[in-house]
């Protein structure tokens, strides 16, 4: 057996056992994990090979394994696992430290993912917005209640457009840092870039490995209602730009409630508000089996609500003219929607991008599908014939 | 019950109730042994053979029936139940219902009534996968060697006289009422044994969806030759010879959803089980897969290499957690990551055995004294209530020998307290 001089880094031991992971150690890899999972590849099992090298520190394996990222958080695992290890919950933990791994400017990933930390976490967009509205808004307009009154539209765009373009920045070069890391963890030099994009693409667009789940099957559902609503709601606010940058028309959303963007839009946010409860109510009635969620998995679902219900109330209360009702709602809605662009690439609505991009990979890499090998592998077991050459393989590489 | 006063009580006639009443007895004191069945010998008289000698229970059972028989100082109650217990050590008043066999101790063993008898059921000696009749003989070397009259199959008022016409010997007493005993006893031993863990809990491995798919329990009947196949291997479902077995460890032991302990003798069991296969069929394929293999102590671990050897007997590392039957051919699949290659793999048989573990029976009975149980079930005992003991399967799940070595100990801890309260 080769020599193999292991070094564990504790501090990512510790990460993980900090952020929803406590209860790592209690695995005594026995594999039912991997097995009860219908998303795992056959040839690339998880979760119990992450769940040793996560008890032992090994931090490396974990760069560029996009293994991590082909987790939907099912949790059959964790309800079928002996211990009470939740194997589905280490996950979590372990794409957590993967966020923060690659997203640039580290304190903003501690302050996404600290749980102290939270009145900062929201005090800097709330003061970002207080300071647009103090210089070039109003705190209370007079008469009808019309928000642009409050925070003119143009300075919305000064403010929310770079916060966004921020996100997908930081987002974009820590996923360009992951592929990298990828494409050398695993020898993979070309592929078909673009086409394994778009099978990807469609393949999180059928959501059909949400369906595969088997404890948590609804989970197809809230996430399918979560993810469509985004889709809807940018749409919405894409169109919206559309008018007012490009066209220089006046904002379409005057246009009236009959008018497909504004029934997009409210079905979006109502979609969006039923998505998230449901999820919420998912985790907290499935608990005992599944495991209660992180702080990071439970900060994305409250700010999500938060900006659903927000959205809805301040446009209930404005049509129903109660401005000392709507402003305060509305100033409400527009610092979490800030928070949502501003830690994009720091919170868990990250998975986003390195989830799309550990699915393009594997099928980049050509490992999507069941190579002959492991047919080979399966047929010997089958045979009796004890698959020698990959056990001497594992022997060497642990 | 007999004019002798008793001073030990054994509830439970498996084997280590009746190895603590003959130590007990062969050291000169008086036992009364409780048994539920119709029949002593417990579980262990449904095994085929022992690990690691790969002898046959049958022998060391015969051994102990021939002592009881020829010990004045034991008295066996079949049929009956410990309904409750009150007192204290030295001073223990005990109720014992005992249900009526309808048959006396007039029965040769003949047969007649069984043959006369129209009533088939379940044949519960083995596991339901045969039938037998409302009147039987538990199983060939059942003792007391005493034919028995199932009281829930038996439809006496439709045939009744039909049976006792058969019966040459007057031996059957349809009118036979259940029976009551209070006697005192100075001190009191639980016996009381285990189950095996119920297979149909655990729904990702297929128990109730396939017969193919059977716990280890039915594996010692099937390869016993007084068992349902008279001892041939063969598929439930078909009868096809069961040439490529799987057996899966941990089956609900070693499981917080389940049983949270070892069961500590599953994976000596199961390595038993695989020389039944393999002697009878040469060309058989096995694979065990495994979470870790558990067979301390020297002479186990020489009987896990003996089979380890064998070129036949895949041993997999990794928990089987998926069962399923293919329809088309009745094959079972089983599915397990191979932790040594890292790969999930699928392996067909032809009959998939669960390693079931041992489950205490204190757990769910209503317990006639209260006694110390632990989170696992089984029961502690306990310093401040003297004169009640655990032995065998009561105390922790462990193999014969033990629980034969355990009695000894048993035994003299009962005889102590008769002593100091004598």
């Amino acid at each position: 057996m080769a020599e193999q001089v292991i070094k564990p880094d504790l501090d990512f031991v510790k990460g993980v056992m900090a952020s929803g992971g406590e209860s790592l150690k209690k695995c005594y890899q026995c594999a039912t994990c991997s097995v009860v999972c219908n998303v795992t590849p056959d040839d690339h099992p998880f979760p119990r090979k992450e769940m040793v090298w996560a008890q032992w520190g090994l931090k490396e394996k974990f760069v560029g394994n996009p293994d991590v990222w082909l987790c939907h958080q099912c949790n059959d695992c964790t309800a079928y696992c002996p211990r009470g290890a939740q194997p589905g919950e280490v996950l979590g933990a372990i794409r957590k430290q993967g966020i923060k791994e690659y997203a640039a400017v580290s304190f903003l990933s501690d302050l996404v993912g600290d749980k102290s930390k939270v009145a900062l976490l929201f005090a800097i967009p709330a003061i970002l917005v207080a300071l647009v509205i103090s210089m070039a808004g109003n705190w209370a307009p007079e008469g009808d209640v019309i928000f642009s009154k409050f925070m003119p539209i143009i300075t919305i765009q000064m403010l929310f457009t770079p916060a966004l373009l921020f996100g997908v920045v930081v987002a974009f070069l820590g996923v360009k840092k992951f592929w990298t890391d990828m494409k050398q963890a695993n020898g993979v030099s070309s592929g078909d870039l673009k086409g394994s994009i778009i099978a990807a693409l469609t393949e999180i667009v059928s959501h059909k490995k949400f369906q595969t789940c088997d404890v948590s099957k609804d989970r197809y559902i809230s996430h399918g209602l979560v993810f469509f609503s985004f889709v809807a709601l940018f749409i919405t606010t894409a169109i919206g730009a559309v008018y007012i940058d490009v066209l220089h028309m006046e904002s379409p959303f005057y246009l009236g409630y009959g008018t497909p963007v504004k029934i997009l839009g409210n079905a979006g946010a109502i979609a969006i508000i039923a998505g998230v409860v449901l999820m919420m109510s998912n985790r907290l009635k499935n608990e005992a089996t599944l495991g209660k969620g992180s702080y990071f998995d439970w900060m994305l679902l409250s700010l999500i609500l938060t900006i659903g219900l927000s959205g809805l109330l301040a446009e209930l209360t404005r049509v129903a003219g109660i401005g000392t009702m709507a402003y305060p709602i509305y100033f409400i809605h527009l610092v979490s929607v800030l928070a949502l662009f501003l830690y994009l690439p720091y919170s868990k609505l990250a998975h986003m991008f390195y989830r799309t991009a550990a699915i393009s990979f594997i099928k980049y890499s050509g490992r999507d599908s069941q190579s002959p090998e492991v047919a080979a592998a399966v047929s010997a077991v089958a045979t009796g014939e004890p698959a020698e050459e990959e056990q001497t393989k594992t022997e060497q590489s642990s | 019950m007999s004019e002798q006063v008793s001073q030990i009580l054994v509830v439970g006639g498996g084997i280590s109730g009746i190895s603590t009443a003959v130590e007990a007895a062969e050291a000169g004191y008086n036992v009364t042994v409780v048994e539920q069945a119709p029949f002593l010998g417990g579980r262990v008289a449904r095994m085929n053979k022992y690990f690691p000698k790969l002898c046959p229970p049958a022998c060391g059972l015969e051994i102990n029936f021939r002592r009881i028989k020829l010990n004045s100082r034991i008295e066996y109650l079949t049929l009956a139940e410990v309904e409750n217990i009150s007192g204290s050590s030295g001073n223990f008043d005990v109720t014992v219902t005992q249900r009526p066999r309808f048959i006396n101790d007039k029965c040769v063993s003949c047969g007649a009534c069984a043959e006369a008898c129209p009533v088939e059921v379940p044949n519960d000696f083995n596991l339901g996968m045969s039938n037998r009749k409302a009147a039987y003989m538990p199983y060939e070397q059942a003792f007391p060697q005493q034919y028995v009259i199932d009281e829930h199959a038996c439809q006496k008022d439709s045939c009744g006289e039909a049976c006792k016409k058969a019966c040459k010997y007057d031996a059957i007493d349809l009118s036979m009422q259940p029976l009551s005993y209070v006697t005192k006893y100075k001190s009191i031993v639980l016996a009381t044994g285990w189950k095996p863990y119920d297979a149909s809990k655990m729904d990702n491995l297929g128990f109730t969806t396939s017969k193919n798919i059977i716990a280890n329990v039915a594996m010692e009947r099937l390869a016993s030759k007084n068992g349902p196949t008279q001892g041939k291997i063969v598929r439930p479902s078909d009868g096809k010879e069961a040439k490529r077995v799987a057996f899966v460890q941990c089956a609900g032991s070693r499981d917080e959803n389940h049983l949270a302990y070892c069961s500590a003798v599953c994976c000596l069991a199961s390595l038993k089980q695989i020389t039944y296969v393999r002697e009878q069929y040469p060309d058989a394929e096995i694979y065990m897969f495994y979470i870790d293999l558990r067979t301390s102590g020297t002479t186990y671990e020489r009987f896990l290499n003996t089979v380890k050897d064998d070129e036949k007997v895949t041993l997999i590392k990794g928990k089987v957690a998926k069962v399923h039957e293919d329809q088309s051919t009745g094959d079972i699949i089983v599915e397990a990551e191979d932790i040594m290659a890292g790969k999930k793999i699928k392996v067909p048989v032809d009959l998939c055995v669960l390693a079931t573990g041992m489950q205490s029976t204190l757990g769910d009975m209503r317990l006639p004294h209260e006694v110390k149980i632990n989170e696992n079930g089984f029961m502690v005992e306990d310093i401040n209530q003297p004169g009640i003991y655990a032995v065998g399967c009561a105390k922790d799940p462990m193999d014969v020998a033990k629980s034969v070595q355990g009695a000894t100990g048993a035994a003299l801890k009962a005889i102590q307290t008769v002593r100091r309260s004598a």
